[in-house]
């Protein structure tokens, strides 16, 4: 019995060593990355606390572990408390999760598997509830795991959009709004509820500056910085996050003012989309722009586009609420898990244009089969605008590091052949 | 074997709807013992005034009572169902606090406004101001009952088409040249900017977001449902004449202006189709447009009116805010990926489509090619702006 205990007690201690060494790593190489703007400390800070420090969210509140981006996050600050996006991208916890899971399950799935294992992440522990969203069949199978040990609430993703889809997933919220309510404590009101709108709307308002500011050219940002950001949403309640970026967006302005850019070279600019890239996986990214090229465009759903969708209330009503919520959830989401998704081509062809993107890499991850099913058709798609695209499959290790380092500098060669001879346009001053 | 059903549901109806336009004079809702279009603004003044607005009174106090009724019905029926009651509770209650909202565009602005003077003109406008246009015709629902309004309405006539024929040329050129170019020139922006029965139907929704009470929400089916019903009321419009019958008897319009204007006005099925016209109101968005015949004859010029509804397919990102917001229910403005004219024939240019569009630029209305309201990210996340305000002077203190 003893031995037992201390060999679990050894591994535990393993795990933990080797978890947090790794989100360091990735936090020293996005801080090594020349380029971050002033301010953007908090958000290390939040990604720092929760994978080196290992702690829990900052906030007096519980919280609720949710997946994916169709959870309504106003709905859980209603009922008094904070969402944390429990998508997962760490390497440690996919290394168990891999014996637990089925060979071909996405790594996302098997880090939250790997994590619930070992019990040892404050971040998945503490949470009250957790609301997993089944948006693909391993999310589904990871959601009745995640059941013997927590307390778990499922949304069906319907496969359309219809009007008659919307109306069930108000229904379904209604349902998790009772939940959330029987674990607060706390009531959902007209009144909390507005609160909840005006948290997230106004992290959404200081999105769509940061956006903007991010669009500039020349560049005020990199991509991985911005990605870092992002993700640390997750990690903070959303108006302790908007104010934060507020600084950086007051930052940022102040750069321009100054003329101040993340190099006066031109880079080639690169379109990062596909299957989910969450802290600390972002080796992608990283490598992007270590060798030299931009992630001037972020598709995925821990980045620009998760947070992006305002919910517009079009009726003044509690109804006209939770309806504004099921609409946002579902219509504009380009995620792959809807039978017709051809919107997420239009996306992809507005942010080519607005960030006049000059190749796409479109991630997968090894096992995420909805996101590979689209390959064929956006690589088809963009190949008629005459936009380079290559698919990057990746696992949570670091063994596939060389492999997509070697592509990712021919696919960056590549765009710098066809563009113009590069030229120094502005005189760099700093960094 | 259920589209079957449907179709003879809304045979009867449509059947039923004819038949209570025809015979609609036998089934008065108010009658004064005689009917005196003779008015001025002494009269205004004059306690008679009250007397002649009787039929409003009775019209508004049953709706009233109608919504009143409604609501309490729905309640129960929530508590009363166990699986919805503790969330019922919340909706069906008294609701305190504010929904964030967008500040106030000054084409909102100028849209309740026109609304509000026309409406004043067309009721008032020729006691006070004298009928300096009144050869003209403006296809809009306010009742020329009403002689004293500042211009015609062509409802009048497009009812009573065979009348219009006895009358002398001038005139029916004057009428149908008028008509067509209103019609031309603002298409069914008449509906969204002057319509008296449109401002009438607005009010009654503001009233309900100001009181926080839950609508009917409509969805695609329902309103495929409406779209026969709307062609058999544009067919009773323009039919019932010839058959011999009298649409003014049928028509909700009838008991708005007139009865304002100081005439009194018996009312036949019109005054019961009102009290269902301010309740449907109520619950619904615009609830009489989706079937006005009116609008419906506007409706055929569509395609050649300047005011347009344009759409940038590729900032568009499906999000449906639009369509939710619609009151006419036009789902294609949402799901449109590829022509830039987004106008149907049902579109009242209300501009509620572009005032929730979150992407820049993806919707605009324009008139004659100039863009007179386009949406933008700003405005709508307008609201938030005393957030970041409130916390700039927090983190400052
Ligand atoms: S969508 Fe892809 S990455 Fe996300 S859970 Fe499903 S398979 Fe995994
Ligand atoms: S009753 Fe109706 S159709 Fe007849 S004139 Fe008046 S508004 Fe026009
Ligand atoms: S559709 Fe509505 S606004 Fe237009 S004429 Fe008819 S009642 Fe008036
Ligand atoms: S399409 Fe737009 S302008 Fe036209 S009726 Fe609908 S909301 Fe109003
Ligand atoms: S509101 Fe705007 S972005 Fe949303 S579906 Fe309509 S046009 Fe597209």
């Amino acid at each position: 019995m003893m031995a037992k205990a201390t060999l679990k007690e050894r591994q535990d201690k393993r795990f933990i060593n080797k978890e947090t060494q790794t989100a360091a790593k990735y936090l020293r190489r996005l801080e090594e990355l020349s380029g971050a703007p002033d301010d953007i400390e908090p958000f290390y800070n939040a990604l720092k606390r929760i994978y080196v420090d290992m702690k829990s969210v900052e906030t007096e509140n519980k919280t609720i572990g949710t997946y994916c981006v169709m959870t309504p996050p106003e709905l859980i600050y209603a009922a008094g408390a904070v969402p944390v996006k429990l998508c997962s991208g760490n390497y440690t916890a996919f290394s168990i999760g891999d014996d637990i899971a089925p060979r071909d399950a996405c790594p996302l799935v098997k880090a939250i598997a790997g994590f619930k294992q070992t019990g040892l992440m404050p971040v998945y522990e503490d949470c009250s509830m957790m609301v997993i969203p089944i948006t693909c069949d391993c999310k589904k199978k990871i959601a009745g795991m995640l059941a013997d040990k927590f307390n778990t609430v499922t949304l069906h993703i319907p496969a359309k959009r219809d009007d008659i889809d919307i109306e069930m997933f108000t229904d379904q919220l209604y349902d998790l709004m009772e939940k959330l309510e029987d674990v607060t404590g706390n009531a959902v009101t007209y009144e909390s509820l507005s609160e909840g709108f005006r948290k997230v709307g106004y992290a959404q308002y200081e999105l769509s500056e940061f956006i903007r500011l991010k669009k500039q050219m020349p560049y005020l940002i990199r991509g991985s910085h911005a990605m870092a950001i992002l993700n640390a949403a997750s990690y903070m309640p959303a108006d302790v996050w908007g104010k934060a970026l507020h600084k950086v967006n007051k930052s940022l302005e102040k750069n321009i003012a100054e003329k101040k850019t993340v190099t006066s070279k031109k880079l080639p600019r690169i379109l990062l989309t596909g299957s989910p890239i969450v802290f600390p996986n972002i080796k992608i990214p990283l490598l992007i722009e270590e060798m030299g090229g931009i992630v001037a465009g972020d598709e995925t759903c821990m980045g620009e586009r998760g947070m992006w969708d305002p919910a517009v209330i079009t009726d003044n009503s509690f109804d006209g609420m939770m309806r504004a919520l099921a609409n946002r959830s579902l219509r504009p989401c380009p995620c792959p898990t809807f039978a017709d998704n051809s919107q997420r081509i239009y996306r992809l062809k507005q942010l080519i244009k607005e960030n006049r993107i000059q190749g796409v890499i479109y991630h997968v991850l090894r096992g995420c089969l909805v996101y590979d099913f689209e390959y064929k058709r956006i690589e088809e798609e963009l190949g008629k605008l005459d936009i380079p695209v290559i698919r990057l499959e990746s696992d949570y290790n670091e063994e596939d590091i060389e492999q997509l380092r070697i592509r990712i500098e021919a696919f960056i060669e590549l765009i710098k052949l066809k563009q113009a001879p590069e030229r120094i346009t502005t005189v760099r001053k700093s960094f | 074997m259920r589209s079957k059903k449907k179709i003879i549901i809304t045979s009867v109806i449509c059947l039923g709807m004819a038949a209570l336009a025809y015979f609609a004079w036998l089934f008065p809702f108010y009658e004064f013992t005689s009917n005196d279009f003779g008015t001025g603004i002494e009269k205004l003044m004059s306690a008679e005034y009250l007397y002649t607005l009787t039929p409003l009174f009775i019209i508004i106090a049953l709706a009233t009572t109608g919504i009143i009724l409604v609501i309490f019905i729905r309640k129960f029926l929530a508590k009363t169902d166990k699986n919805r009651s503790r969330a019922a509770q919340v909706r069906m209650g008294r609701l305190k606090g504010d929904s964030p909202k967008q500040k106030k565009s000054l084409f909102m602005i100028i849209r309740w406004a026109a609304m509000i003077i026309f409406t004043f003109m067309m009721i008032w406008g020729g006691l006070i101001f004298g009928l300096k246009m009144s050869s003209l015709s403006i296809p809009v629902l306010s009742c020329p009952w009403n002689t004293e309004q500042m211009t015609e309405s062509s409802c009048y006539y497009l009812s009573h088409l065979n009348e219009l024929f006895e009358l002398p040329i001038q005139n029916i050129i004057l009428f149908f040249g008028s008509t067509i170019a209103f019609t031309l020139l603002l298409g069914r922006a008449i509906c969204g900017f002057l319509c008296p029965m449109g401002l009438i139907q607005d009010i009654t929704d503001k009233i309900r977001q100001k009181t926080k009470i839950e609508g009917i929400k409509m969805n695609d089916k329902m309103y495929e449902t409406l779209t026969p019903i709307k062609w058999c009321m544009a067919l009773i419009f323009t039919g019932l004449c010839f058959a011999g019958g009298n649409f003014c008897n049928f028509c909700p319009a009838v008991a708005v202006s007139p009865i304002l204007a100081g005439m009194s006005t018996s009312l036949y099925v019109s005054g019961f189709l009102m009290i269902l016209v301010l309740m449907g109101g109520f619950f619904k968005r615009r609830a009489f447009c989706t079937i006005c015949p009116l609008g419906t004859v506007m409706g055929f010029f569509h395609k050649i009116s300047l005011f347009r509804v344009k759409k940038d397919c590729q900032s568009c990102t499906e999000c449906g805010a639009c369509y939710e917001a619609c009151p006419m229910g036009i789902k294609m403005i949402y799901t449109e990926r590829e022509k830039t004219d987004v106008t149907h024939a049902n579109c009242i240019m209300c501009g509620e489509c572009v005032k929730c569009c979150p992407e820049d630029n993806a919707l605009s209305l324009t008139f004659a090619g100039k863009k007179i309201y386009t949406s933008s990210r700003k405005k709508i996340m307008s609201g938030y702006e005393e957030v970041r305000n409130y916390y700039d002077g927090k983190s400052n203190s």
